[in-house]
């Protein structure tokens, strides 16, 4: 009894030991907000991932990286070549690197870590790839079942972090909560979930990427990652000199920032569009003449001036304008024009009622529209409403969390839906848009048989990346022309800082904030 | 006392039972998969069923219930589906924080309570009760998280004295204690008054005066002593409340625990973790109300003997 | 003070200062929320983006939102909203817990002890947490946030008719009625309810304060009323992300919400006064 009685005592002084009454923050140690769409891993074992954030890319090297202008550079790969089929990509790897237990990285780790991604989730990234032999201690060759010219970009995603193959075995379910194995300038210290990642530098690390203006270990020696759901909890957290800096920022806060003086934003290229699902399975939208009038009832520049304050650009079709397969023939984008979404309506039988909602036999054109509860989300969903409602058309919003809109998505009853996506590359198309998922992510629920037939020939029959540009402009210009979807907004991605504390690079060589630009962060003392 | 603990205990076996179960099955009428969560989109069927194969989701609800209560009892309170580690890892890193603040902020809400009720019963009908017993009330009436809000508005970004979030320090529990502590105050402060009132006009209190006992000395070690009865009981039948106002501050200033483990499982319809929450949050009510009715038997002669 | 005994107890709380006070604010509210569209010049839903975030002036009294709608407007058209959500709960709670509380205290035994068990065990749950399961459940919207609110406050109810009923069940003119013939139908109608009535409905109408805080609580997690009607909760909810930029959006709602709760305590206590339910008998 009195032994249990001790037992529990020190449990309880562990307990309270645990809340984190600590002292003050000690020399090149910083504490950042991790952005609010990377908030809720689980793990951060990359291979079973189904979301990294920021801290993944920085325990993680990948074997190359991907710099703001979308082009590729060495990482853990010093060079590599294609074949001139493009049915194998041979890669050699940088020479001394080590895993943060001491390991050697080689061409052998490759093949192991390649094998534990097959049974993965993530696995349709290395769909391509029929086999990978080490050709020599640092050499290795992945054998390709046909041609695909985005082998690079899913190697640079964070996804694709390398871990120790090993480690992974060793630890199981542990690994990437108790211990993080990778070869990455920041190595794991602690993980809460759902509030806090502890980082601390790599001593070791001295093979950082061209990219990085430090090729030596980080500046920065401890470094705390806080999650914070709410974007202005974290924005007064910022303000109020609770943290140092923001991974992100929503672009309507801009105009705050800017008039702060002491807090900075980087800003890169962004990889989000917002767009408005339209549901071609469900009544009245199963018209295409319905399905353009609510598009084209969307204004872009309005939401872009009076939502999101002018920053960022407005969107007239699926991708992102960094990507080539986003320039389609200007009558493809989908562009503001109430007068053309009336005329639509008319022809297409909806009468004007004298409420300022259409109708058709005695049917209002009365839909659903869907978002999220994110604070963002209410406000755009709110403005489409009206918008919507200004050709004719009456919306009434329902809001879900963000894990329960997906079930919803499942059962196919939604008719629009507010949402958007983050991602640098056009096999989204296929990803939102593709008949074998349909409901979710495929909230359109389109399928379409030449759709298809694009679909396939941009996702398998590219040998090249020439041909895989011009195969997904043409899949994409299709889609869009059926109007499953009205495009919206394309917000920049800030990153915002504390310019007292915090010196970030000139330059950012990077799509995002990831551990290419996290060596060369300092904290000012 | 020792039989009438036992006894006490015992009682509650059958109450955390059918706590159990309504728990179990209310969840399990929320709309929702959870292997969604945790199974990428476009996922196999085989996959799928692999999964819900491994968190036991596929056996009847009987079943899986009974399973449910046998690890239970054995201390093991299952795996969180979304995070896929220890439910009771989980618990254990949240919990701590929840009981600090819930017991700061009942510590609060006792002490000011008593302090104001005990100003105002002494100035009773006067400006100064008035106005104390005006506060209170204002403090009762205003939802917590808007206070919260307001809180973070003035001490944290325009004064900078606090932190906006999070549970770092002791500076992080100033706020949240407040704001769940000011409701509680007004709750005691009012019990606190009345009891005071009540107790100043009992005969003996009155024969205390007469045999010429000093006013100050009444008050404090017969009068407060007798007034503190109710007070205590209304703290107990409250926990719960007080919890619950842990819960939404806890949203609010974005800190670990409970309430904000709680939210987040239930939204990722993570049934382990939500079951198991709600239980905790029903032991601490359960205990909470046993520990009040035993400080109140061990304050009232009277109960104390009716107990032994 | 002396008032005339012929007065209702409305009336006679009405007619103390702090009484007529409250209820005068409590009448005023009511009649601004029903005649919100009369009052205002300004619609409570249509947008006007360039005029959003507008800090209160001469135009706009307590200023606009992040859509540039006038928040006066808003908050008279939200009060139609809280209001009827918190009286509609909370007269279903009322409803249904005085019927299981009657039942349950007549006829004692099994459906006794299964009523307090299952009464009690949400009695012990935070009415927040009650209600944030129940959305869970039945989805959010007006609907759910109702019924939430309704099973949440459920348990007073219940207890209290079942005091009341098993305290007067004994009287004799009740054994006298039963001995009479008179069925159980008809005790429990023209008895035992009335005189368990009021002593529920001064709770009620406290609780319907307690109801509008919890309808806000539900709107701030975005469980409430959606877009784009208003109601108190879920216009602090969407003022809670824009604190920084215009406090306004947060700070007026929530003080209509404490101010309506101030009245209906203030009232609730005058009407208490009034009744001296104290000198009925207690409950047991």
């Amino acid at each position: 009894m009195l032994l249990n009685l001790r037992r529990w005592m020190l449990a309880a002084g562990l307990g309270v030991a645990s809340l984190g009454l600590t002292g003050p923050a000690a020399a090149q140690e910083t504490t950042f907000v991790f952005a609010t769409s990377e908030v809720g891993v689980s793990s951060y074992n990359p291979i079973p991932a189904t979301l990294t954030n920021a801290a993944f890319s920085m325990i993680y090297d990948t074997l190359v990286v991907q710099d703001s202008d979308l082009s590729y550079h060495p990482s853990l790969a010093e060079s590599w070549e294609e074949a001139p089929d493009g049915m194998a990509w041979t890669f050699h790897l940088k020479p001394g690197v080590t895993f943060h237990n001491g390991r050697p990285f080689n061409a052998a780790t490759v093949v192991k870590w390649i094998d534990l991604f097959r049974g993965s989730e993530n696995s349709y990234m290395i769909d391509a790839v029929a086999s990978v032999e080490a050709v020599d201690d640092l050499t290795v060759r992945f054998v390709m079942k046909n041609p695909d010219p985005n082998l690079l970009f899913n190697l640079s995603s964070s996804f694709m972090g390398i871990p120790d193959p090993e480690a992974v075995a060793e630890l199981g379910e542990d690994f990437g909560i108790t211990e993080a194995i990778g070869t990455g300038p920041f190595k794991l210290e602690s993980f809460t979930q759902g509030q806090e990642t502890v980082l601390v530098r790599n001593d070791d690390y001295t093979w950082g990427s061209p990219l990085s203006a430090n090729k030596g270990p980080a500046h920065i020696a401890r470094i705390t990652f806080r999650e914070i759901a709410e974007d202005s909890t974290a924005y007064l957290e910022l303000k109020s000199g609770g943290v140092d800096a923001l991974m992100s920022i929503p672009t309507d806060y801009l105009g705050e920032i800017k008039a702060e003086p002491e807090l900075a934003v980087a800003e890169m290229p962004g990889q989000e569009v917002f767009y408005m699902a339209i549901n071609v399975a469900k009544d009245p939208f199963t018209d295409l003449k319905v399905r353009q009038a609510a598009a084209l009832a969307i204004n872009q520049k309005e939401i872009l001036d009076n939502v999101f304050g002018g920053y960022g650009k407005e969107a007239h079709n699926f991708l992102i304008s960094a990507l080539p397969e986003s320039k389609l023939p200007a009558d493809a984008d989908i562009s503001y024009d109430p007068a053309k979404a009336a005329a639509l309506l008319d022809e297409a039988g909806w009468v004007l009622g004298a409420d300022g909602v259409r109708a058709k036999d005695g049917q209002r054109l009365s839909v659903a529209l869907w978002t999220q509860s994110d604070s963002i989300f209410r406000r755009l969903t709110e403005v489409v409403q009206a918008e919507l409602k200004a050709v004719g058309i009456e919306a009434k919003i329902t809001t879900f969390d963000s894990s329960t809109i997906k079930d919803e998505f499942k059962s196919g009853n939604q008719q629009l839906a507010v949402r958007s996506y983050f991602w640098p590359n056009a096999d989204i198309v296929d990803w939102f848009f593709s008949a074998e998922r349909l409901g979710y992510p495929n909230t359109s629920m389109f399928n379409d048989p030449k759709a298809e037939e694009l679909r396939v020939k941009a996702m398998t029959g590219s040998a090249t990346q020439e041909e895989r540009i011009a195969n997904f402009t043409a899949y994409h210009e299709y889609v869009t022309r059926q109007f499953p979807y009205a495009p919206i907004y394309q917000p920049v991605q800030n990153m915002a800082y504390n310019i007292d504390r915090i010196e970030m690079p000139a330059e950012i060589h990077a799509t995002q904030i990831t551990g290419v630009v996290m060596v060369d962060v300092k904290v000012k003392e | 006392m020792i039989t009438y603990l036992t006894r006490r205990l015992l009682l509650l076996i059958p109450v955390f039972v059918a706590v159990s179960v309504v728990i179990f099955l209310i969840l399990h009428l929320i709309p929702g998969d959870p292997l969604d969560n945790l199974l990428r989109v476009g996922s196999s069927p085989e996959k799928r069923a692999e999964m819900s194969a491994r968190y036991g989701l596929d056996r009847p609800l009987v079943v899986q219930y009974g399973i449910w209560l046998g690890n239970l009892l054995q201390g093991d309170l299952g795996t969180s589906i979304a995070s896929r580690r220890p439910v009771a890892s989980l618990i254990g890193q949240a919990l701590p924080h929840s009981l600090l603040l819930g017991a700061l902020a009942l510590a609060f809400s006792t002490l000011a309570g008593v302090a104001l009720g005990v100003a105002a019963a002494i100035w009773r009908d006067r400006w100064a009760d008035r106005l104390i017993m005006g506060g209170v009330l204002l403090g009762s009436t205003l939802p917590s998280f808007w206070m919260g809000l307001l809180f973070i508005l003035a001490f944290s970004v325009q004064l900078g004295w606090f932190p906006v979030s999070g549970a770092r320090g002791w500076e992080s529990l100033v706020l949240p204690v407040l704001t769940i502590g000011l409701g509680g105050t007004a709750l005691v402060a009012r019990v606190a008054r009345v009891a005071m009132i009540d107790a100043a006009e009992r005969d003996f209190v009155l024969l205390l005066h007469a045999k010429g006992m000093p006013p100050g000395r009444i008050r404090l070690n017969h009068v407060l002593r007798h007034a503190m009865i109710p007070v205590v009981t209304i703290l107990s039948l409250r926990i719960g409340w007080i919890l619950g106002g842990a819960v939404t501050v806890e949203y609010v200033f974005a800190r670990p625990g409970l309430g904000t483990t709680l939210i987040k499982a239930l939204s990722q319809h993570d049934y382990p973790v939500v079951q198991a929450c709600l239980l905790m949050l029903a032991m601490a009510v359960m205990l909470g109300t046993l520990l009040g009715d035993v400080v109140q038997a061990l304050m009232d002669p009277r109960v104390r003997r009716e107990a032994a | 003070m002396s008032l005339p005994r012929s007065l209702s107890p409305l009336g006679r709380a009405m007619a103390t200062p702090l009484g007529g006070l409250a209820g005068g604010w409590l009448i005023l509210v009511i009649l601004a929320a029903v005649l919100a569209p009369v009052l205002t010049p300004y619609d409570y839903d249509i947008q006007n983006l360039p005029q959003s975030f507008r800090a209160p002036d001469a135009e706009h009294w307590l200023g606009t939102d992040e859509f540039g709608r006038d928040l006066l407007t808003r908050i008279l058209f939200g009060a139609r909203t809280s209001l009827s959500v918190a009286v509609t709960s909370i007269l279903i709670s009322v409803a249904a817990g005085m019927i299981l509380g009657a039942l349950a205290g007549y006829l004692g035994g099994r459906f006794d002890r299964i009523v307090t068990t299952l009464v009690d065990l949400t009695w012990s749950f935070p009415e927040i947490l009650v209600a944030l399961i129940l959305v869970a459940i039945i989805g959010p919207g007006a609907t759910g946030t109702m019924v939430a609110i309704a099973v949440a406050y459920l348990a007073q109810f219940t207890r209290l008719t079942r005091a009341q009923v098993m305290a007067i069940r004994a009287e004799t003119y009740v054994e006298a009625a039963r001995s009479l013939g008179a069925s159980d139908a008809h005790i429990l109608i023209r008895h035992l309810i009335p005189n368990a009535l009021a002593p529920v409905l001064v709770t009620a109408m406290l609780s319907t304060g307690d109801a509008i805080i919890l309808e806000a609580t539900l709107g701030f997690f975005g469980l409430g009323a959606q877009p784009p009607v208003p109601s108190w909760g879920s216009m602090m909810s969407s003022g809670s992300a824009l604190l920084f930029k215009a406090p306004w959006i947060i700070i007026f709602p929530g003080l209509a919400v404490a101010a309506a709760v101030i009245a209906i305590n203030v009232f609730g206590g005058a009407l208490i006064a009034a009744l001296d339910v104290r000198s009925r008998p207690r409950e047991g």
